[in-house]
């Protein structure tokens, strides 16, 4: 190559940089930058199995990690790096600053104290306030088109908190909710019939905790109605007791935290399958815990999970399911309780 | 009373279940056996999900939240057992069990502690899993490559050290961070031991089929004004950096031995710098195990391209196999 350059720009050439030799920049214009950007604020198990999750399944362009541990936020961004090259997430980026999640398009909040063994969700509620508090402004001032997805517990008060605190219209605030409830029934009831879970059809709905509610009428396989089949299903008399597979819905978050500490893989799976929907604009439908006031006699201003449609707007819908005179009994109940631990905290 | 199930399936074949095609074994439930294991689901490459480990809590937890995901895998079945039984007809194992690296401490350092754990889980592989192929991740990895080899009695080339698959690819990283460009147009080797004393292949490096070398002849060298050697020194210190900022490495080797587990299941025939038995090759004459770009497809290591290497690399290698024999010549009962 050297050999065809006459004199001047041979001496030019040979002070370019290896880079400038082997490539020349041709666009004019500043780079466009990222358009599908998602931010995970909190780098702790959850975090980082819904970190993992979004990038294993192509979702973002960029990906940012926020947290207030300095060393392990660095680590692990480090090792998510080393990984790019099985990845298609070019920039991957962490910062304790908020300005590192400029212009995300979601943002997944998983930062907070979590359960203890044997602990309830509402246990965590006053610990993660105080959390939010902080967290909320500095995502809202450096997204403010963003939607935020809220995972920590209790999530359904804490997505209410987020919604104050953010200022953001209801539709870019959705909690996590019964997503993961939900499949987890879809396990077992999968196990129970051997069926994959896609192929089983059921919905958790109301808290994310131990007064979710099970719509036994709803539950199908390819459109039949087991209820119809078994109409004690879910009832004290079923001989077949599947209300134990609601049972071990929720006591199934417990029995893991007891034997390996939390819960991890299955939530950041769940995380990464809503953020799908929102990112690819899906239209589909998830159990995602919204403002439910007005519905199904609830009275408060309190976030449970109901079927919602999920796109890049956000949350722009809510299916009406028909309940039986019991269910919306429960989910009144759930939202007096969580109306009354929400009225007490100070936003 | 028939039951739901019985009203609503009419069963129209009663035989014995199928036995698994692509059954996937990780051994060992840590941060890097857990993170080889999602990143193996989530790329759907295994029909089966097989873990063990000594640990019964973490391990019936970790299984548990992993079958919870079930709704958004494409791996219908996810199993745990402490027994070997449960192991049964995978074709492929992953080996991560052991003890790890603490900050500061090398790889070297935890040989005879692992071989002790080794010399008990080899042989139950190979009694359940007769054909599988074997991937070793644990530390060091060379060296519990080759005594992988020899407690399985399986042929070398069904017995593979992830190696330097994960170096190379941190290396393509860094270099194309540096260029702007994405990895993967990003072509580079690091080869001999996963460790310190790694061989980074400069003359080899190039985008598009450009040479980096012939840009700039002294690339990887003390006198290179660009200082890239700097790049490779960042590769072998990645590990304990990472350790040091959060514990422990994880997403990385786990994403990187999924890699190789594709390649391997879908007999791709693709090339990965893996640790392979390189005796005979480059002057060394010891059965030792070092990384050399190897072809992988379903039946494991088809062959090894010859790589045209500096006398200086060669050197290197051949100083990478006297450091590894010196250690295995030691090792007790295999």
């Amino acid at each position: 190559v050297s050999t065809c350059l006459c004199g001047s720009f041979l001496h030019l050439y040979l002070q370019m940089s290896t880079k400038e030799k082997l490539i020349s920049h041709v666009m004019k214009e500043e780079p466009v930058g990222c358009r599908n950007k998602v931010t995970v604020v909190g780098v702790g198990m959850v975090g980082m199995a819904s970190a993992v999750s979004i990038l294993l399944k192509d979702l973002c362009d960029e990906l940012a990690l926020v947290d207030v541990m300095e060393d392990k936020l660095k680590g692990e961004v480090m090792d998510l790096q080393h990984g790019s090259l099985f990845l298609k997430t070019h920039k991957i980026v962490a910062d304790k600053d908020y300005s590192v999640t400029a212009n995300s398009k979601v943002v997944v909040i998983t930062a907070g104290a979590r359960q203890q063994e044997g602990e309830s969700r509402l246990n965590l509620v006053q610990r993660n306030v105080n959390i939010f508090k902080f967290i909320i402004p500095n995502i809202v001032k450096y997204s403010p088109n963003a939607i935020l997805m809220v995972v920590s517990n209790p999530v359904d008060i804490l997505t209410y908190v987020a919604w104050k605190l953010s200022g953001f219209p209801r539709h870019r605030v959705i909690g996590s909710g019964t997503n993961l409830d939900s499949a987890r029934f879809r396990y077992l009831m999968g196990e129970k019939l051997h069926l994959h879970p896609s192929s089983c059809h059921g919905w958790i709905i109301g808290e994310h905790g131990d007064s979710s509610v099970p719509v036994w009428s709803g539950v199908n396989v390819a459109g039949v109605s087991l209820q119809a089949l078994n109409p004690q299903m879910g009832a004290e008399g079923d001989s077949e007791n599947w209300k134990e597979v609601h049972k071990m819905v929720v006591d199934g978050a417990y029995e893991v935290i007891k034997l390996k500490g939390y819960t991890s893989w299955a939530i950041g799976m769940s995380v990464a399958d809503l953020v799908e929907s929102i990112l690819k604009n899906l239209h589909k439908v998830h159990p995602v815990s919204t403002l439910v006031q007005g519905m199904h006699g609830v009275k408060d201003e309190v976030f449970l999970s109901v079927p919602c449609i999920l796109g890049n707007s956000g949350l722009t819908d809510v299916i009406n399911m028909t309940l039986k005179p019991d269910e919306e009994k429960q989910l009144v109940k759930s939202a007096e309780t969580l109306w009354g631990v929400q009225k007490e905290l100070t936003l | 009373m028939s039951s739901i199930l019985q009203k609503l399936i009419t069963p129209l074949f009663c035989g014995p279940p199928e036995p698994p095609r692509n059954k996937v074994t990780v051994v060992g439930v840590g941060q890097v056996g857990m993170a080889c294991a999602i990143s193996i689901l989530l790329r759907e490459l295994a029909d089966e999900l097989a873990l063990v480990d000594v640990m019964e809590d973490k391990l019936k937890g970790e299984m548990m939240d992993l079958q919870h995901g079930s709704l958004f895998l494409k791996t219908p079945k996810i199993i745990a057992d402490k027994d070997y039984s449960v192991t049964a007809n995978s074709r492929i194992v992953v080996v991560t069990a052991g003890v790890r690296q603490q900050e500061g401490e090398s790889r070297l350092n935890l040989v005879q502690r692992n071989v002790n754990i080794f010399k008990h889980i080899v042989p139950q592989i190979v009694r359940y899993s007769p054909d599988c192929i074997i991937i070793v991740v644990s530390n060091p990895v060379d060296v519990l490559t080759y005594v992988t080899w020899k407690l399985s009695g399986l042929p070398k080339h069904r017995v593979i050290g992830s190696g330097t698959n994960l170096d190379s690819a941190r290396f393509r990283f860094l270099m194309a961070d540096k260029l702007g460009i994405h990895p993967s147009s990003f072509n580079g080797w690091i080869l001999g031991e996963h460790g310190d004393t790694s061989v980074p292949v400069w003359s080899g490096t190039n985008v598009a089929g450009v040479n980096l070398q012939l840009l700039n002849p002294d690339i990887g060298t003390d006198s290179d004004e660009e200082n890239w050697k700097e790049t490779h020194k960042m590769v072998v210190n990645s590990a304990y950096e990472v350790i040091k900022l959060k514990g422990y490495t994880n997403w990385a080797i786990g994403l990187s031995v999924a890699d190789l587990t594709e390649t391997l299941m879908r007999n791709l025939n693709r090339i990965h710098p893996v640790s392979t038995m390189v005796q005979g090759m480059y002057g060394i004459g010891d059965e030792v195990y070092l990384s050399l770009p190897c072809v992988l497809n379903s039946g494991g290591v088809s062959s090894v391209v010859n790589m045209s290497l500096a006398d200086e690399e060669v050197a290197q290698l051949q100083a990478s196999a006297n450091t590894l024999w010196d250690i295995q010549k030691d090792l007790q009962d295999l």
